[in-house]
């Protein structure tokens, strides 16, 4: 353990380095906003080292008496299910100030200091210990994302970032409530007191789907997911990415930090809904990024598929499922946030997001589809590379659930191929496009540098999961036993 | 296993990182460098010895990456030599990514070969296929690169077949060992993994990638793909699925199958391209009747393929590098120009007819013997129609074409021998070929089962000399009806690539038209995909959409209908204060 709140500092250093920025201004923002993320990365790396991966309890915990009529205190802490994703917050935000590093040109420091609000929002989400904390950090996160799609947007980022606030608001308003029938029922809104509480079975049914609205818009859930493609496709690169990278996964953090080990009774009752719209989100979202034509839209709309994964491994309810869960999380943000920068590189270039405008980039930009070509076959699967590893954990604790589970998801991954590398082909492959023979389209050294730090991510995490799966394996071992402690089924051998 | 454990080296390996210092390595060094990797990797394979090596953990199992025995020796040799030959036949090649692609492609068949468990399997299978899809892209011509990427489509698909296998494989079983599936025979891990391998060694109708992409790819590079994907298929078939009968008819009928289409076909190296698709039947066959001789014929029929399948993928190769020409329609008389090739393709023509004294006699035989022991009459009367098929068309129509008949007048430069590498590659396999047929122990040696077989024996030996000779006598009274035309016979492919090639004459016989069932299957799910693809993605902008920001529009439309009521009247406001006491009233009194 440190001596110092690691924690604290760790989320609120990139709110300093905001405060900095809005005070020096535009010339200096974007080396100010470099090296705040850059040292929020260092500061945190002790959480990294010195994380003791078989213990269950929270680690680096920090706890302050807040609100003491209400039992609220300001507690932070972290296991292993909550350390990795604040490692990827740390490293995206890095990337994010990278990317956008030419490519931000109005308003810059406004630009920056929300970002750097942005990942103090994720840190803080993912540090909390308390309900309270974390909807403060939930709603904190919506502001900056709001700004950034709506000033620093493409053409309809009036329209995409309204629909944004409202889907989520929506959602959180029902969390809001939630929230206050936990306080009441339960004196408490502390994580692990809550877990080990039984509230009755229809008050847990009726939290389960207040919290449900929240999570399951932002993860997002087949229907409420439209406000996915508009978003991601509007954003700047850097709102792109952190959207698909970080804030889709809070989501899906959710079911796992709340509505799994608070209201495990009433899982029974929507367990066969949730796995249904799980493979919905995955057939479906394949499909309709099938036939897409903005790159970026794709891409967005993969990004349903792949959650849809994501969220038939939590509630296959076995070992597999859930590390599997986890680990694709990980991997989601790093590949789909690979996918925009490179995309957003191109963008910049040719100021165009139409496929049938690109072709033969091969040609033009070796270095750059190379690259392209690396996040591609990572993202159809490819072993040796993350995403093998959680497809196939996920795949095996959805047949073990149920052998049609299994089948919709590889269906889901056939098309996910398909739609991949068609979407390579396009792009990268026959005859340099008329439109783009003029413009210097290869990757500068900067961003050949941005995008590195994924490669090497990809590799080991294919490489060795043990990597990610070490810290998980415990937290998950204690959520199952939890669960099964209650008359919930708990099906499968892993 | 502790990794600093140097008793053995992978094969794959060498090759597959070899190729990245591929191209750190220049000037003279480099031939050099291309023939020595293939010639480490084969000393490695002769000097491996049975056991298991190469074992790691992942994911909580135990992945065999060396499982060295009989069966993946034999097979380890033949790729390894056939990498060797393959790179000697393209050190002119100045392009190195297509040296570092076949590299890679050769190493990736190794690993797949000696995989003793299925996730190592599987990366394999995945490197294999975009290595093959890499080496035909790098042809560079917009049909190589549209053919790569139906390549790749289709074995990626396969890929996933096999992952969904071995998922539910172990799911059920728990253990992902690479071994017999029979005791798992019908559920659907077996068919799924079965569907797998049966795609990669072309098996109809899931074969239509292999005639569609191998004559499109470079002429090294051809060589390279018709050694590797179809027989690490063959190898993990008498692995997996020894015995499994449907096999034997499967590979009965694609032994015809492939001699038929390739009846029809006038591009030399598609035809050819046909007859792997036929010998493979062959093997799968042999795979079917799972007797020790009839896997040992499978296991040398495979090796003596590889090499003489390379002799004369070489010599066509040759033929179109040196005089630009692929179609046999617009070939003739090169013995003049090209005699050495010609004396070498003969050799491969020779072999793969299984004239004695060539490889193919050896090994086919054992095959068909094996139907024969089997008492499986049927089979071994399709296997003998489809020897007698091959021989008239890669045995006499073929070099007929290409190096007799009509001289059409050809331009110069009316060929000359290709340069010296080619000729010594082909000079390598066609002696091996010929070694082997006239001395089988040098192969039998090897087989991985226990059996005796003698392939010269009096019988043996005139019933093929006479099958030949008929056969030949066929082809020479009918030497009119079988000129090439310029035709283009269509395969289960058509469908699936119906948007790219719109008018194509029809191929001739009525089994283009039961194919055709079979291809508007492939054909249809490609179009559904799609067209479901457009129809969601409208659904969702018009619908799914729509109602929920429907949602806000209706919470929109009520404000303002509220607003209405705030017109400043006070006998509006007074009456909605009366009404909203009495509903507080009444909800008092009687809720």
């Amino acid at each position: 353990m440190t001596n110092y709140p690691i924690l604290t500092v760790t989320t609120f250093l990139p709110l300093v380095g905001a405060a900095v920025i809005l005070i020096l201004g535009d010339r200096l923002a974007r080396w100010i906003a470099l090296a705040a993320t850059l040292l929020t990365l260092a500061v945190s790396a002790p959480l990294y080292l010195h994380f003791d991966k078989t213990s269950t309890a929270l680690q680096f915990v920090e706890s302050v008496p807040w609100i003491r009529s209400w039992n609220i205190a300001y507690g932070m802490g972290v296991d292993g299910i909550s350390l990795p994703f604040i490692f990827l917050s740390a490293v995206l935000s890095v990337l994010c100030v990278s990317a956008s590093w030419t490519a931000v040109e109005t308003r810059v420091r406004d630009f920056y200091a929300a970002l750097l609000i942005s990942e103090t929002a994720m840190i803080g989400l993912f540090a909390s210990t308390n309900l309270f904390l974390f909807y403060i950090f939930w709603e904190l996160m919506i502001v900056p994302m709001f700004l950034l799609i709506g000033v620093w947007g493409g053409p309809s980022r009036v329209y995409a970032s309204v629909k944004f606030l409202l889907f989520t608001l929506a959602g959180s308003v029902l969390m809001l409530v939630g929230l206050i029938v936990l306080l009441y029922a339960g004196g408490t809104l502390d994580f692990q007191t809550l877990a080990g509480m039984r509230l009755s079975v229809s008050a847990q049914t009726w939290l389960f789907l207040a919290f449900l609205a929240a999570f399951a818009v932002k993860v997002p859930m087949f229907p409420v997911h439209t406000w996915l493609p508009d978003a991601h496709t509007e954003a700047p690169t850097a709102g792109s990415v952190i959207l698909a990278g970080i804030l889709l996964k809070m989501g899906a953090y959710g079911f796992l930090r709340i509505s799994l080990p608070m209201f495990p009774d009433a899982l029974p009752l929507f367990l066969t809904p949730m796995l249904a719209l799980s493979v919905a989100a995955i057939v479906y979202g394949a499909y309709v990024t099938l036939a897409q034509t903005d790159v970026k839209r794709l891409i967005a709309y993969s990004s349903v598929s792949h959650m849809g994964f994501v969220t038939l491994g939590i509630f296959s309810l076995n070992r597999s499922g859930i590390e599997g869960a986890i680990l694709q999380m990980v991997n989601h943000g790093i590949l789909t946030g690979a996918l925009f920068l490179c995309i957003g590189m191109i963008y910049e270039r040719t100021h165009t997001r139409e496929i049938a405008a690109y072709g033969g980039l091969f040609k033009a930009a070796p270095i750059f589809t190379t690259l392209l070509a690396f996040f591609c076959l990572a993202a159809i699967g490819f072993p040796g590379l993350n995403a093998f590893v959680g497809e196939f954990l996920i795949i095996s604790g959805a047949f073990t659930k149920w052998a049609g589970l299994g089948v919709m998801a590889v269906w889901g991954v056939v098309l996910g191929t398909t739609y991949i590398v068609w979407l390579y082909y396009r792009v990268a492959l026959g005859d340099v496009n008329p439109g783009l023979r003029e413009l210097r389209l290869d990757l500068n050294a900067r961003e050949v540098a941005t995008l590195l730090p994924l490669v090497v991510m990809a590799l080991v995490i294919g490489l060795y999961p043990e990597s990610v799966l070490g810290f998980i394996r415990a937290p998950v071992a204690q959520l199952l036993s939890a669960i099964a402690a209650s008359p919930t089924e708990l099906a499968g051998r892993m | 296993m502790s990794p600093m454990n140097v008793d053995w080296v992978h094969p794959g390996f060498v090759l597959i990182l070899g190729a990245w210092l591929v191209p750190f390595v220049t000037g003279a060094t480099k031939r050099w460098f291309l023939v020595g990797l293939p010639a480490a990797a084969l000393v490695d394979c002769m000097l491996m010895t049975p056991g298991t090596y190469g074992v790691m953990g992942f994911l909580g199992q135990e992945v065999v990456f060396g499982r060295v025995d009989p069966l993946s020796l034999v097979f380890c040799y033949v790729f390894a030599l056939m990498a060797l030959v393959g790179m000697i036949y393209a050190l002119h090649v100045e392009d190195d990514a297509q040296h570092m692609a076949a590299l890679t492609y050769a190493g990736s068949a190794l690993g797949a070969t000696l995989a003793g468990d299925f996730l190592s399997l599987f990366l394999f299978w995945e490197l294999m296929a975009v290595s093959a899809a890499l080496i035909i892209w790098l042809r560079r011509k917009p049909e190589a690169v549209a053919a790569g990427f139906r390549y790749l489509l289709v074995h990626v698909f396969g890929g996933l077949c096999l992952l969904g296998g071995i998922v539910l494989h172990w799911s059920q079983t728990g253990s992902l060992a690479f071994s017999d599936m029979s005791p798992h025979a019908g559920s659907a891990a077996f068919t799924l993994i079965l569907i797998a391998f049966l795609l990669n060694a072309a098996v109809p109708p899931l074969g239509a990638w292999l005639p569609d992409a191998y004559p499109e790819a470079t002429v090294t590079g051809a060589v390279f793909l018709t050694a590797f994907t179809t027989k690490s298929a063959v190898y993990t078939l008498i692995r997996g699925f020894a015995g499994t009968e449907v096999l034997m008819w499967w590979g009965a009928g694609m032994a015809v199958y492939g001699v038929v289409y390739a009846v029809l076909e006038n591009d030399a190296r598609r035809l050819l391209a046909y007859h792997i698709v036929s010998q493979v039947g062959y093997m799968v066959c042999g795979v079917g009747i799972g007797t020790a001789l009839a896997l040992n014929g499978t296991s040398a029929h495979a090796f003596a393929h590889i090499l003489y399948k390379a002799v004369l993928f070489m010599g066509a190769g040759a033929v179109l590098q040196m005089t630009g020409l692929r179609k046999l329609s617009d070939m003739g008389g090169l013995y003049k120009t090209m005699p050495i090739t010609l004396g070498l393709y003969m050799v491969g023509a020779f072999a793969i007819s299984a004239v004695p004294l060539f490889s193919g006699f050896v090994s086919k035989s054992m095959v068909v013997s094996a139907a024969g022991e089997s008492h499986h009459a049927g089979i071994f009367l399709l296997l003998t129609l489809a020897s007698a098929g091959t021989f008239l068309h890669t045995g006499l129509k073929l070099p007929w074409y290409m190096f007799f008949g009509e001289d059409r007048g050809l331009k110069a430069p009316k060929g000359k021998e290709p340069p010296k590498n080619m000729l010594v590659a082909m000079g390598i396999a066609a002696a091996a070929c010929v070694l082997i047929g006239v001395f089988p122990s040098l192969l039998y040696r090897h087989l991985p089962f226990a059996a005796d077989y003698i392939p010269y024996t009096p019988r043996h030996v005139v019933a093929t000399l006479g099958l030949l000779g008929f056969t030949a006598l066929g082809f020479f009274l009918l030497l009119k009806q079988l000129d090439p035309e310029p035709t283009v016979s269509l395969d289960t492919d058509w469908f699936y690539r119906r948007g790219l090639t719109a008018t194509l004459p029809l191929v001739e016989g009525a089994l283009a038209r039961v194919d055709g069932v079979v291809a508007q299957a492939s054909d249809w799910v490609v179009q559904q995909a799609l067209a479901m693809g457009e129809w969601l993605r409208d659904l969702d902008a018009r619908v799914v959409d729509r109602s929920t920001v429907g949602l806000g529009k209706l919470t929109l439309a009520f404000g303002q209908g509220l607003r209405l009521v705030a017109d400043g009247n006070a006998q509006h406001y007074g009456l909605i204060m009366a009404a909203g006491a009495l509903a507080a009233l009444a909800i008092v009194i009687f809720g």
